[in-house]
């Protein structure tokens, strides 16, 4: 649900962070953040983290980023994570009112197979409680934790993850560790893009 | 449905909130969508409203799951008040939320008059 608004120029999308709990949507935006304020030296806005003491998301993160102009119009994107403990689904649930894009992080971990595709499920019943279809939605996938693989921690492999939940969505999906970094731009830049286009091309382009 | 705010209407809801908040001495007004997507901003400027907006909209939705949870009606009005500053939020269309920051010498029962006053021609600026 975008807003575009045309006195100012500016047109704004929403993109959610999904996943089981503990798959790394937090470290996701720590790593975007963190980047910005490196290679930017500031940013617009703080991170905002409503958390537990443990450090578990319990209601979402939150900050919107600047990508520039295009076609005359300023283009800023929402991020956000969701809590991904299954007992957190009443304020999942309100994350995704208004959702235009959606990075589903999924845990590589062997043992998290089942959580990934439980998450999954959720996501569609929470998007549904917005009446919301996922095709509605631009969606990524992402693989997280591939740096385990180093550690001989055992892992599912890109190709069941793949089998699992993307064999007949065939979304675009990335490799990724939110730790190393690895994948964790280029995820936000496809989606944004993506996003961003999709949103133009339903409204800005009939006007 | 993507919301797309024509130029006139953007101007004009400018305006209302400009009036508003020198008729009532509020010192800033802030709209949002329930989605928490900043709409408009009026009065001081050092605050960030993109975050104001999000958890505005966040807090309101969370009292909303409580009311339903309890089984009450939607608590029509949520209210904080600060040693410094007080803060209002109304919902003032079917899907957009009014913040107002005010010092706590001005009276709440006078300002929600002013809010209900430029409401309806908000909500009709906001469209459906
Ligand atoms: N090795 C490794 N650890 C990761 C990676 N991503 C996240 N972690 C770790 O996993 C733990 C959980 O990460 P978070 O980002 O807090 O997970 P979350 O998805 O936000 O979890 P919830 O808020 O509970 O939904 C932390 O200890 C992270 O350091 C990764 O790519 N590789
Ligand atoms: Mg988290």
């Amino acid at each position: 649900m975008a807003i575009v608004n045309l006195k100012e120029k500016t047109i704004q999308v929403k993109i959610v962070y999904c996943g089981p709990g503990r798959s790394g949507k937090t470290t996701n935006l720590e790593y975007i953040y963190n980047w910005l304020l490196k290679t930017q030296g500031q940013t617009t806005s703080k991170l905002t983290s409503i958390n537990t003491k443990g450090d578990r998301t319990l209601f979402f993160d939150f900050f919107p980023i600047n990508l520039g102009k295009i076609a005359g119009f300023e283009l800023k994107i929402q991020l956000y994570t969701t809590p991904g403990q299954v007992k957190y689904e009443s304020t999942r649930r309100l994350v995704l009112k208004g959702v235009d894009g959606v990075v589903f992080v999924a845990d590589s971990l062997l043992s998290r197979q089942e959580a990934n595709i439980e998450s999954f499920q959720n996501l569609i019943d929470d998007l549904e409680y917005h009446q919301i279809n996922l095709d509605d939605v631009i969606l990524t996938f992402q693989w997280n934790k591939r740096d385990l693989d180093e550690n001989m921690i055992p892992l599912t492999s890109v190709e069941d993850m793949e089998a699992q939940l993307n064999s007949t969505l065939k979304a675009q999906s990335f490799p990724s560790s939110a730790i190393t970094g690895m994948n964790v731009l280029k995820t936000v830049r496809h989606l944004s893009k993506k996003t961003m286009e999709a949103v133009i091309e339903k409204t800005v382009s009939k006007l | 449905m993507d919301t797309v705010i024509d130029e006139k209407s953007a101007k004009k809801i400018e305006a209302v909130l400009e009036k508003f908040l020198d008729e009532s001495g509020a010192t800033y007004a802030l709209l949002t969508d329930l989605g928490g997507n900043l709409l408009f901003k009026s009065g001081e400027e050092d605050i960030d409203g993109d975050t104001l907006a999000v958890l505005s909209a966040a807090n309101y939705a969370a009292t909303k799951e409580i009311a339903t949870l309890i089984n009450k009606e939607n608590f029509s009005l949520l209210f904080h008040r600060g040693d410094n500053e007080n803060i209002h939020f109304a919902k003032i269309a079917q899907d957009v939320l009014m913040i107002i920051l005010f010092k706590p010498y001005l009276s709440l029962g006078l300002l929600r008059l002013k809010i209900s006053d430029i409401q309806e021609e908000l909500s009709d600026l906001l469209g459906p």
